[in-house]
């Protein structure tokens, strides 16, 4: 896969998520790694954590898939392919803004999300079957989502305890 | 206009936290936009395909600095996160020849497919109920997996049902803004 395809898949799916970080992990999980295998799943998973506990936008772990494939150009190329579309913002505030009102637009993104939900579960479940090959990788699994949604705590806080928490069982047993 | 969106693009939490920022700088301290046009602009920056913040910075870098505005903005708000994510990636290519890289397994992977797990749940907030929305996730889920069609196809197709599906949407995010910006 050439620098060029990258950015065109890149921006493509952004364009269709509407920018959405979670969202496009299904698309570049089909696409770039079950599809053109120049990514591996951890690799996709590393650049979404990177997402998780940097500030700024969401979608910008596309950076991080850029440097990995192709170094500093890469990072560069894919940060614009996510980044230009936002002109549109321009034309939009020139008068047609009556496009936000219109109920098509609305119903369209409302199916986007909901059917969005779906593909990222499905996503997960292929991607779990690839990268979660030992018991303690399960219950690092379980012990994160138990940290962030049951006791509600940070991402920032809950990923290096899960990590310590994977070291520990894995010095264990 | 730099320092704004830098301090912006040093904000936590997506979105929300970006938006925050944004608009103690520009409503409440400065006053340089009323909070009816912060909202507007942000309702127009939802339906941008860039992600909102970046439309929000092209926005904002315009109307007050045009197109030079614009590259001013974009570049303080994506320059945080751009060196951290470049900085974290070559973090990893120096992990990758070592030996803590076959603890990865056991750490941060699987804590990430969790985290992937907590943004599908956050989005989908108003899915996870007997609705039609769960039976147009369930769908997506099982074409996906088990029929292994394509998710941008799934995607698209999803978008033009819900244009047809949800013609009467109620807005019911018209004051508290949802993470759309993520």
């Amino acid at each position: 896969m050439s620098l060029w395809k990258l950015a065109l898949l890149i921006a493509l799916f952004n364009v269709m998520t509407f920018g959405n970080g979670p969202v496009m992990i299904p698309l570049l999980q089909t696409h770039l790694v079950e599809g053109a295998h120049v990514l591996t799943e951890d690799q996709l998973l590393y650049a979404f954590t990177i997402a998780r506990v940097t500030p700024g936008q969401a979608n910008f772990y596309v950076a991080s898939i850029g440097y990995m494939l192709y170094g500093m150009p890469g990072a560069i190329v894919t940060t614009l392919a996510i980044i230009l579309p936002g002109y549109i913002m321009i034309p939009l505030l020139h008068g047609l803004e009556h496009l936000r009102e219109s109920r098509w637009i609305k119903g369209f993104t409302k199916g986007l999300t909901v059917t969005s939900v779906g593909l990222i579960l499905a996503a997960v479940v292929q991607i779990a079957r690839g990268t979660l090959t030992q018991p303690i990788a399960w219950i690092i699994l379980v012990a994160t989502l138990v940290m962030t949604q049951l006791l509600k705590w940070n991402i920032v806080v809950a990923l290096p305890v899960a990590s310590c928490l994977g070291l520990l069982l894995k010095w264990l047993l | 206009m730099f320092s704004i969106f830098l301090r912006a693009g040093l904000a936590f939490g997506g979105g929300l936290g970006i938006l925050a920022v944004l608009e103690e700088e520009l409503v409440d301290k400065r006053r340089a936009v009323t909070k009816e046009e912060f909202l507007t602009i942000y309702g127009i920056g939802r339906i941008v395909p860039s992600g909102t913040m970046t439309a929000l910075a092209v926005a904002y870098g315009y109307k007050f600095g045009g197109l030079p505005g614009t590259v001013i903005a974009l570049a303080a708000l994506s320059l945080p996160v751009f060196v951290l994510t470049i900085a974290l990636t070559i973090a990893y290519h120096y992990l990758r020849n070592s030996r803590l890289f076959d603890l990865l397994p056991v750490t941060i992977i699987p804590a990430a497919l969790a985290l992937i797990v907590v943004a599908a749940l956050k989005l989908g907030k108003d899915v996870f109920r007997p609705s039609r929305e769960l039976i147009l996730a369930g769908v997506a889920f099982a074409l996906a997996l088990f029929l292994r069609l394509n998710p941008a196809l799934i995607l698209l197709a999803g978008g033009v049902v819900g244009a047809f599906a949800w013609q009467k949407v109620e807005e019911e995010s018209g004051s508290k803004p949802k993470e759309s910006g993520k």
